[in-house]
């Protein structure tokens, strides 16, 4: 950085300059809405509710960190002079949100502060050292590989849900992808039910056997967001001993990989199940939902009843009243009765949209699994809930 | 001898409540040496025996292979908690029919405040055989009554009239009744205090009874005081301090440990969260209860001090799911290397247990159930310390907080299968 400047050099973070830039409020806010996820809200480390900003070659580039989980995206920018500062992010992201479409001029003044001004607004904030923003690793120039998007996005939308919240069960605290050369494969469970995705309709290359990966929540959620706002065909994805790196368009999301043993699902996948039965996806949605008004809340158990010809959906709580639903189906079989948290089949019935889905039970102590019946785009879905005792 | 004049209690006790079970489902079983808990060649202990099985020695707490050698002949059958549960609640309806005033002292016994019933139900013992007859008819159980003027002494009559009894004990003579009796039958006294007594010279209850009050505190310290309270008749210490009717269970059960020094080092720290846990699961299971809250509670050298709470999807009593939660917690929070004063793990939010069945360990929560019932039989009748999950092991204490001594032995009359079962065959 050759430009020399009047005021005194921020000489402990061994920056040059004071960085000058101007940027278009669109291209600004769109990348600042891309990295607000990211951001830590409650945290105890001040540093973390900044943006890093760096600005050099026509680019500026936004970084966010929770120290888990770190995103780092850029724009263009008309650089007037080269240089870095760290920004508070949520009271920047607020402001630029109301300030009218145009340039936004962003210069670094003395101790930390940082001027933002467009049109005939002005405002002054200040932020921290830009030494003491963390290091955030950039996405590994080997060994990466190509994910589709589209694909991705729709794995991670059919099992995030399952994962579970609770922090004592770590390793439940993401989902696990497995890849194969021929196929791609989403797990999450949270102990009670799992959702399980595979699509055997892609090819990839330069895996022999098979890739584990333990993909935390945060960055499940982040990825999700980043898929939904991006067109790009297909993601970069690599990871080394201690990172996930995923590549999509200019942004790069790095999260801390998830360490232990995912649990083995494959032994709790239900073989058999002697019930079958299938009917339409927003019929049992719609009865779900009613029926569930009345269900205890805290349980929201709920009973599911196969019978000839019909299942029945009945709920009772002693604060609400009881709610029965039935809806007609093609059953011949035993008549059987199950419990279950209405939440847990709601949370399959949204993701599944239209269509018929099957269900298929054994009895009221094991699990059930749920699917829709039409895959006609290479993926196999399925979703086992364990019942409750009622 | 002074009692509390007036009030008439019955002590309700189920006889062999798990073997009578067992019975309902399986008629075959009705006479036999019938075992409940396990199979014969099976690791465990026996939940309970029938009074024929009792004859050959058989008890619980007793390793399943020892009564399979003691009583070839005997039935093994496994537990099922759900049944008993279910028929607790009937047995549960039934006495509430007799008195608005029952408090369930555990899962098969009750006591049942029967002052001022007469004119519904007359005389003590005729409400009593009403009782009786009713129990019988409704569950087709046998349980054993106990009638006193005190909770104390209905626990210890009931016992007494055992099996498929009514003893009254008429206000006045409780003293002549209890003096007898081995300083055992008394609630709150299992082994170790039975060698404390013992070796005071202490056998009977009517040699309790004649000690000085300020004597037993100097040996015994307050339980020494409750216990002769006790002696005499008069509901006292732990479970007898609070009325029927007083006290709708505990809001919160915890417990603390004040380090004799400090310690910063994270395994001890653990090894005394996860004694602290099973001491709170203990107690919850004492009470039936699943908590749906954890705290943690950490105080610092410099007497810096947070709680931390989290609550579960799914209530529970299981001293291992406490200690995960507890240990995320305290792994979340304590700043290591930091020297910790005090530790403290608590439970609130009580509820009922939750039906949803686990995914990847549909079975073990189950065996956890009856793993940790089976050690809390075993530190009854053995003592605190017989039995320990193994990260415990690495801090043992010895109670002595004014809190933790009345507890663990004022517990008696809540523990149920192993005082009244053990007292059953003595």
């Amino acid at each position: 950085m050759a430009t020399s400047v009047s005021t005194a050099p921020d000489t402990k973070a061994g920056q040059g300059t004071a960085m000058e830039i101007s940027v278009s409020k669109f291209d600004l806010l769109k990348e600042l809405t891309a990295t607000q996820g990211v951001v830590e809200r409650k945290t105890t480390i001040p540093i973390l509710s900044n943006f890093l900003f760096e600005a050099a070659d026509g680019l500026l580039t936004i970084t966010a960190t929770d120290l888990d989980l770190s995103l780092r995206t850029s724009c263009q920018a008309k650089v007037k002079k080269e240089g870095a500062c760290t920004i508070p992010a949520r009271k920047l992201y607020d402001y630029v949100k109301l300030l009218p479409d145009g340039e936004i001029s962003i210069k670094q003044m003395e101790n930390h502060w940082v001027q933002i001004r467009s049109g005939r607004s002005n405002t002054k904030m200040v932020g921290m050292a830009r030494a003491n923003f963390p290091a955030v690793p950039g996405f590994p120039d080997s060994l990466g590989l190509k994910l589709p998007a589209s694909v991705l996005k729709n794995l991670i939308a059919k099992t995030i849900f399952a994962i579970s919240n609770e922090e004592s069960r770590y390793t439940l605290n993401g989902a696990l992808m497995v890849l194969k050369a021929e196929s791609i494969t989403m797990v999450a469970t949270d102990g009670h039910r799992l959702a399980h995705i595979e699509n055997t309709a892609q090819k990839f290359t330069g895996i022999s056997g098979e890739m584990r990966t333990l993909i935390p929540r945060k960055a499940m959620a982040e990825l999700s967001a980043l898929l939904n706002t991006s067109d790009v065909e297909n993601i970069d994805f690599a990871k080394d001993d201690a990172q996930l790196y995923f590549r999509i368009g200019p942004r790069v999301l790095t999260s801390r990989q998830l360490t232990g043993q995912f649990p083995n699902y494959e032994a709790v996948l239900p073989r058999d199940t002697n019930k079958s039965v299938s009917l339409r996806s927003e019929d049992l949605n719609g009865a779900i939902l009613r029926v569930s008004q009345f269900a205890d809340e805290r349980s929201g158990a709920i009973r599911v009843k196969l019978e000839k010809g019909e299942l029945r959906v009945s709920s009772s709580s002693t604060d609400s009243g009881e709610s029965e639903d039935s809806i007609e189906i093609g059953y011949d079989g035993d008549p059987v009765t199950i419990g279950f948290n209405s939440h847990y089949l709601l949370d399959f019935l949204k993701v599944v949209n239209t269509g018929n889905v099957r269900l298929e039970f054994k009895d009221a102590q094991s699990a059930g699994q749920m699917r829709p019946e039409d895959s006609d785009d290479g993926t196999k879905y399925r979703y086992i809930v364990m019942p409750m005792r009622i | 001898m002074s009692l509390p004049s007036g009030k008439t209690y019955f002590h309700v006790d189920m006889d062999a409540f798990f073997v009578s079970v067992e019975e309902l489902f399986d008629p075959g079983l009705k006479g036999k040496a019938v075992v409940v808990g396990g199979q014969r060649d099976e690791r465990g202990v026996v939940s309970a025996a029938s009074y024929e099985a009792r004859k050959f020695g058989v008890h619980s707490a007793m390793p399943l292979r020892t009564a399979a050698k003691l009583c070839p002949q005997a039935i093994f059958v496994n537990g099922h908690p759900d049944r008993y549960r279910e028929c607790s609640k009937r047995i549960y309806e039934v006495l509430c029919r007799f008195s608005p005033l029952v408090e369930m002292a555990s899962i098969d016994e009750a006591y049942l405040d029967m002052t001022g019933t007469e004119r519904l139900y007359g005389p003590p013992l005729r409400a009593a055989h009403e009782l009786h007859q009713t129990m019988k008819r409704e569950t087709q159980m046998n349980c054993s009554i106990g009638i006193a003027g005190s909770r104390v002494v209905a626990k210890i009559t009931s016992d007494q009239a055992k099996p498929n009894g009514v003893l009254w004990v008429v206000p006045g003579t409780e003293a002549a009744f209890l003096a007898p009796l081995d300083i055992r039958k008394m609630p709150g006294v299992g082994k170790v205090t039975e060698k404390k007594l013992h070796d005071l010279g202490i056998r009977t209850i009517g040699e309790l009874a004649q000690q000085q009050d300020k004597y037993l505190h100097e040996q015994l310290g307050e339980w020494g005081l409750s216990l002769a309270a006790k002696a005499r008749g008069e509901d006292a210490g732990g479970w007898y301090d609070t009325e029927i009717g007083e006290e709708d269970g505990p809001r919160s059960i915890s417990h603390e440990h004040t380090f004799n020094q400090d310690i910063a080092e994270q395994g001890e720290l653990e090894g005394m969260l996860l004694r602290l846990c099973e001491m709170v699961g203990r107690r919850l299971r004492e009470h039936g209860l699943h908590a749906r809250t954890l705290h943690l509670k950490l105080r610092y050298s410099d007497f810096r001090t947070i709680t931390r709470a989290h609550s579960l999807p799914q209530p529970t009593q299981l001293d291992n799911e406490i200690y995960r939660e507890v240990r995320a917690l305290f792994r979340a929070n304590w700043r290591s290397g930091h020297a910790v004063r005090l530790l403290g793990v608590g439970t609130a939010n009580f509820d009922e247990p939750g039906g949803q069945i686990g995914l990847l360990d549909a079975s073990t929560p189950h065996r956890w159930e009856k793993a940790l019932n089976a050690a809390d039989r075993l530190r009854d009748k053995f003592g605190d310390g017989s039995v320990r999950l193994g990260s415990g092991m690495r801090r043992v204490i010895r109670e002595k907080t004014h809190e933790a001594l009345p507890d663990a032995q004022g517990k008696k009359p809540f523990t149920t299968k192993d005082t009244k079962e053990h007292k059953g065959e003595s």
